[in-house]
């Protein structure tokens, strides 16, 4: 349980921090944004800019494979925003949404391979596909709480592979739906293939965020909120209640849905036929989630990344003991947590403000907006 | 009828399978209010410690009883050093997190100390079937190991509801359960009790698994994950609040799941709908499962 | 406001349609095609290969002294266990370097390998060979013994644009009689259809009239058991009355076991694998149904078999390759190498493990035909395994012949039934060969429906 401003104890269900105060601000500093102390922002600004620097550099730095694992480091993000919206920010918990990921995958290669769309035509209907199925499925969700709502999802996702199977076409009578790889060709002169497909899903990616962020900071966000943390309360100021958790489920469904038509084009393939792979990507999700930082909006982002270079790097950790990987990998995940419990966001956030309350504890006097030359 | 009867049969024989490991969960939920994801490969770890124990000559029974006093002291200690520094922290999704690592890890160390053959558990149950009755030429016939099982279960809970219930230890647990804080004023160690409450369903989740690998032709690492779904929604059908409720949801998933496939034929291939719709259905009608407590929610 | 916000979102997809939409009908010109596929002479006109489109030269000689040879099979989660296939051949192309490399096209080359874990995933499948080949071909010769049928349906394409061989695909799909994707060919394991073949072969001399229940795995692999079964009895006299399926991956079947025994059909088709299937066995015994059975070909393994223990005396099987288990060939020449040299190169191999013969063996054929070719080419190389032609090789049963030919792309068309034997608990119980070897060669298609093996 944590102390909001007034004193008043708010219990969040899920999430780290409420979205509004990093910082207090100390009397007498100068502040370009309101309530956070001027080092902090500036060295947000050097943070941010850096790592935009960085994305946009890296598919040139890179060879193909490792621009591959960035892609998918992409798509991962945008679902595990929309989960986190869903999670983070409204406190529904969906341990599923593998399966919005799996329709807005089999959407986007059927309309390719068996109707010859091209790709990029494919990303908005698996977007309003699944929104419509996210809205189906976050009616009768109103009724289940919690713990229900989580394993009624877990059961969507552990359903997913046995619905494409039964009704799924594919090639050689699996459900596996393989589009050419000159599909996915690059539509700049200049740029191959993979570094088309890195950027293309980095400005949906940056699109979808910014949407996000958005929605976050105003009414609805203010409302997804306000039903995560104290749901009756919301209902009495006038949150339409039912409205802003389907609405919520919807979006989230839209966003894992792009992922997965996305990663149609990354990964070259939409197959169902592993039993539990689209539950192995659910929980995918929520742990970029988490480790990333919930309810933050740099944090799904941050998860994914360090998710998807996890997962490289304890492939072949060990020589001869492959068995041995997904051990590593949860013994990571563990460590993760332990280390850093608000997420990796929330790490660099505290010591961000750790920064800014040292420099403004040093109580030195207020500095010129403009730096002085002779530093 | 005599079709029916048998399906029905075969549902209970799977069902309490799904109904012991799904005690183990209502168990670790009520003690300590976490959903451990990691139940089902707890036990698997413990079955194959039994399992070990019975190939190097130990009795049946006395290999379980090890094993279940292994998972015990393990449950405790995982609760120590894995849970409690992140149950302490803000977000329940952390505790979520280890349990999800804890499932990846143990199924991989399986995997690499004993082996990815399947391999066979020795029952605690005579073998052989109570025939119940005969017609058309064949006969209904209850496994005795089936039946045991259901007498296991039915024990379990009934000791355990009278631990929970008539105890001063029970009390604590339950009392930790719901406000930890407020327990603490009263005196009460809770870090002592939710260690207990972890101890406890893991060694009913190592008898459990025990149980329903012998149950089965044969078991290898991926025991629990067939069952850990059916599980999950035996638990949520209950209400997660009530162990009988658990064990009676877990029977009748197994039998409403074994009905589907002799007479549903459109749901081919897909039955695990069933237990989705199942949980939909019953959720929409008592929104605290079927056995569940109402809460009343303070504002 | 919220009419603003929504603007933008709305806006922003419908730039993005237009974007999509106005980009459409772009063509493969970006491909960079060669024209040096196609070889000189005579060699191209017989080569059932189309060389024209390939993306890599697929006559270009090996460089160096290596071969490269790359695989992705699972190795970590649910099914790691199939990594004991790789295990046999991995000794395989050890001992053949130790004794000095392979001879191709009149160069000697030692055999590297690589492999990556895929879990079962398709998806990963993609990318680990992608990465193991490269995205121009040219991090490896080619590719070899992928498990899973929808993994090796994932790189299928990939690789036959690039012309990179994927040979010996560990699956018993039909789907590599493909003749659109002449890169990619099965190994010896005979297709699933033929069990079906088999099976009403075995009937129409046991039992003519024979009604037949069937269990299935409810994926394309239980459809090549089902359909190749029907077609194999159309005409006869044999009725199959029931056909009960069970999801990928489940474990026990009673619930199906029990409608089937219903039938009381005479005999019984036990399609399932893995632990479904000696759990079928045991509970059509306890329902006292006592049926013809056939198991899978997938399900013979000592482990399997062994769990259904009593219940197994007397099931029908086939198989084209030496049972380690089988005391039988506890002095054969060839059982004997193959348990001294997977003992020696890789001490982790369960020599008892069948997988572990059958990746021996697949060894052994591609070292066949990789001296069969006429030139160390990609190319020379795939039409030495398309005009194929092997006995005792490996741990094949002899008067086993494997053979590809210009219109048959099947290598496992021949065939020994086999029945299992069970002695005692702690016996070395087995399967024992019955009759004499059938050869089906070239008649896979016959009784194979068309649409299993070129679905596209």
């Amino acid at each position: 349980m944590t102390t909001d401003q007034t004193g008043a104890t708010v219990e969040p269900m899920l999430g780290a921090a409420p979205l509004e105060l990093e910082a207090e601000p100390s009397p007498g500093r100068q502040t370009l944004w309101p309530q956070i102390p001027r080092p902090v922002f500036i060295a947000r600004v050097i943070i941010g800019t850096a790592m935009a620097a960085a994305a946009l550099y890296a598919p040139f730095y890179f060879d193909p494979v490792y621009n591959r694992l960035l892609s998918q480091a992409i798509y991962l993000a945008i679902a595990a925003m929309g989960l986190n919206l869903l999670t983070g920010f409204n406190g529904q918990v969906s341990i599923g949404h593998g399966f919005f990921y799996g329709v807005g995958a089999f959407t986007s290669a059927i309309l390719m391979v068996d109707h010859g769309w091209t790709f990029e035509a494919t990303i908005p209907v698996a977007l309003v596909l699944n929104g419509i199925v996210g809205l189906l499925i976050g009616l009768p969700a109103l009724r289940v709480r919690g713990l229900y709502l989580a394993l009624v999802t877990l059961g969507l996702a552990v359903l997913f592979p046995q619905l494409a199977t039964k009704y799924v076409e594919g090639t050689g009578g699996v459900a596996l739906v393989r589009p050419r790889a000159r599909d996915f060709a690059s539509l700049i002169q200049g740029l191959d293939d993979d570094q088309w497909a890195y950027f293309l899903s980095l400005a949906i990616m940056a699109v979808l965020f910014l949407l996000a962020w958005n929605l976050v900071r105003g009414r609805i966000g203010r409302s997804m909120i306000a039903v995560r943390d104290q749901e009756i309360a919301a209902t009495t100021v006038g949150v339409n209640l039912a409205g802003t958790k389907v609405a919520t489920f919807a979006i989230s469904a839209a966003y894992a849905g792009v992922a997965g038509s996305l990663s149609v084009m990354v990964d070259h393939v939409a197959a169902a036929t592993n039993p539990i792979f689209y539950f192995q990507r659910s929980v995918e999700f929520l742990v970029a989630m988490a480790i990333g930082g919930a309810a933050t909006i740099m944090g799904p982002a941050v998860g994914a990344l360090a998710l998807v270079l996890l997962r490289r790097n304890t492939e072949d950790l060990i020589e001869g003991k492959e068995i041995l990987a997904p051990a590593l990998y949860g013994a990571a995940l563990i460590a993760i947590v332990f280390v850093l419990p608000e997420g990796l966001v929330g790490g660099v956030r505290r010591f961000l403000a750790w920064i800014g309350r040292r420099s403004s504890a040093k109580g030195r006097p207020p500095t010129h907006p403009i730096p002085d030359d002779s530093q | 009828m005599q079709l029916f009867v048998e399906q029905v049969l075969n549902g209970i024989a799977n069902g309490v399978v799904y109904g012991s490991v799904a005690l183990a969960l209502v168990l670790i939920f009520r003690t300590t209010g976490v959903l451990n994801f990691a139940q089902g490969e707890m036990a698997l770890f413990a079955t194959f410690i039994s399992w070990k124990l019975t190939q190097q000559g130990l009795p049946v029974v006395g290999a379980i009883a090890v094993s279940m006093a292994i998972a015990f002291v393990s449950g405790a200690v995982i609760e120590r050093v894995l849970i409690r520094p992140v149950e302490t922290g803000r977000s329940p999704l952390n505790v979520v997190i280890v349990t999800l690592g804890m499932f990846l890890a143990l199924n991989s160390l399986v995997q690499l100390i004993f082996g990815t053959d399947p391999q066979f558990m020795p029952s605690a149950f005579p073998s052989g079937g109570i025939e119940l009755f005969t017609s058309n030429g064949r006969t209904a016939t209850l496994q005795k190991g089936t039946l045991g099982l259901v007498l296991v279960l039915i024990a379990e809970c009934v000791v355990l509801w009278f631990m929970l219930n008539r105890t001063k230890l029970g009390l604590k647990l339950r009392a930790v359960a719901t406000n930890p804080d407020s327990a603490r004023l009263h005196g009460i160690k809770a870090g002592s009790m939710l260690m207990l409450g972890w101890a406890l369903s893991a060694a009913i989740g190592a008898l459990a698994g025990s149980l329903v690998a012998a149950q089965r032709t044969g078991f290898d690492s991926n025991l629990m994950q067939t069952v850990l779904v059916y599980a999950l929604a035996a638990a949520a059908l209950g209400g997660f609040d009530s162990l009988w409720g658990a064990v009676i949801c877990g029977i009748i998933v197994g039998v409403a799941d074994a009905l589907t496939i002799q007479y549903i034929d459109p749901l081919n291939g897909i039955e695990v709908v069933l237990p989705l719709a199942l949980i939909l259905v019953v959720l929409v009608v008592s929104p605290h499962g079927l056995f569940g407590k109402r809460t009343v929610e303070r504002v | 406001m919220l009419k603003g916000r929504k603007f933008r979102i709305v806006a922003s997809l419908l730039a993005l349609a237009l974007v999509g939409a106005a980009c459409s009908g772009r063509d493969d010109d970006n491909e960079a095609s060669t024209d040096e596929g196609g070889s000189e002479g005579g060699a191209a006109a017989e080569s059932a290969i189309d060389t024209a489109d390939c993306a890599a030269d697929p006559s270009a000689e090996i460089e160096g002294n290596e071969i490269k040879l790359v695989s992705s099979f699972p190795q970590s989660g649910a099914t790691a266990a199939f990594s004991q296939i790789a295990r046999g051949w991995k000794a395989y192309f050890q001992m053949i370097n130790d004794e000095g490399g392979v001879d191709i096209g009149g160069n000697t080359y030692t055999i590297a390998f690589e492999d990556k874990d895929d879990q079962y995933n398709a998806q990963q499948t993609v990318a680990n060979i992608d990465e193991l080949v490269g995205q121009d071909g040219s991090n490896a010769f080619g590719v070899f013994s992928v498990v899973g049928t929808a993994n090796n349906l994932a790189i299928r394409q990939q690789l036959g644009d690039l012309c990179v061989p994927n040979m010996f695909a560990a699956t018993g799909s039909p789907a590599w009689g493909d003749p659109t994707y002449p890169w990619t060919l099965g190994s010896s394991l005979s297709p699933y259809s033929l069990e079906g073949k088999a099976f009403a072969d075995l009937l129409a001399e046991e039992k003519p009239d024979a009604t037949v229940a069937m269990l299935v795995q409810d994926d394309d692999f239980g459809k090549a058991y089902e359909e190749g079964f029907k077609a194999a009895i159309e005409g006869t006299d044999i009725e199959l009355v029931k056909v009960e399926k069970y999801a990928t991956g489940a474990t026990e079947v009673s619930a199906q076991i029990t409608s089937l025994a219903a039938t009381g059909a005479d005999a019984f088709f036990n399609g399932a694998t893995l632990l479904a299937c000696p759990d079928a066995l045991t509970k059509a015994a306890a329902a006292n149904w006592t049926p013809i059975t056939w198991v899978s070909a997938t399900c013979t393994s000592k482990t399997l078999m062994g769990l259904a223990g009593a219940n197994a005396n007397g099931v029908y099987s086939y198989t084209n390759l030496k049972d380690p288990l089988n005391p039988d060939w506890d002095d054969d020449a060839a059982m004997m190498e193959y348990r001294e040299k997977v003992a020696q190169y890789q001490p982790d191999a369960d020599l008892d493990n069948g997988i572990v013969a059958y990746g021996w063996t697949q060894g052994a054929l591609l070292v066949e035909a990789l001296k069969a070719a006429e030139a160390p080419t990609r190319l020379a190389v795939m039409e030495s395994i398309h005009d194929f032609e092997a006995s005792d090789v490996g741990l094949l049963l002899p008067g086993v012949t494997v053979k590809t030919g210009e219109d048959d792309p099947f290598l496992g068309e021949a065939y020994n039934i086999m029945t299992y034997e069970f002695t005692a608990p702690d016996a070395r119980n087995h399967f024992v060969l019955v009759g004499d070897v059938s050869d089906v060669e070239g008649q896979t298609a016959d009784f194979t429906p068309e649409d299993l093996i070129s679905s596209g």
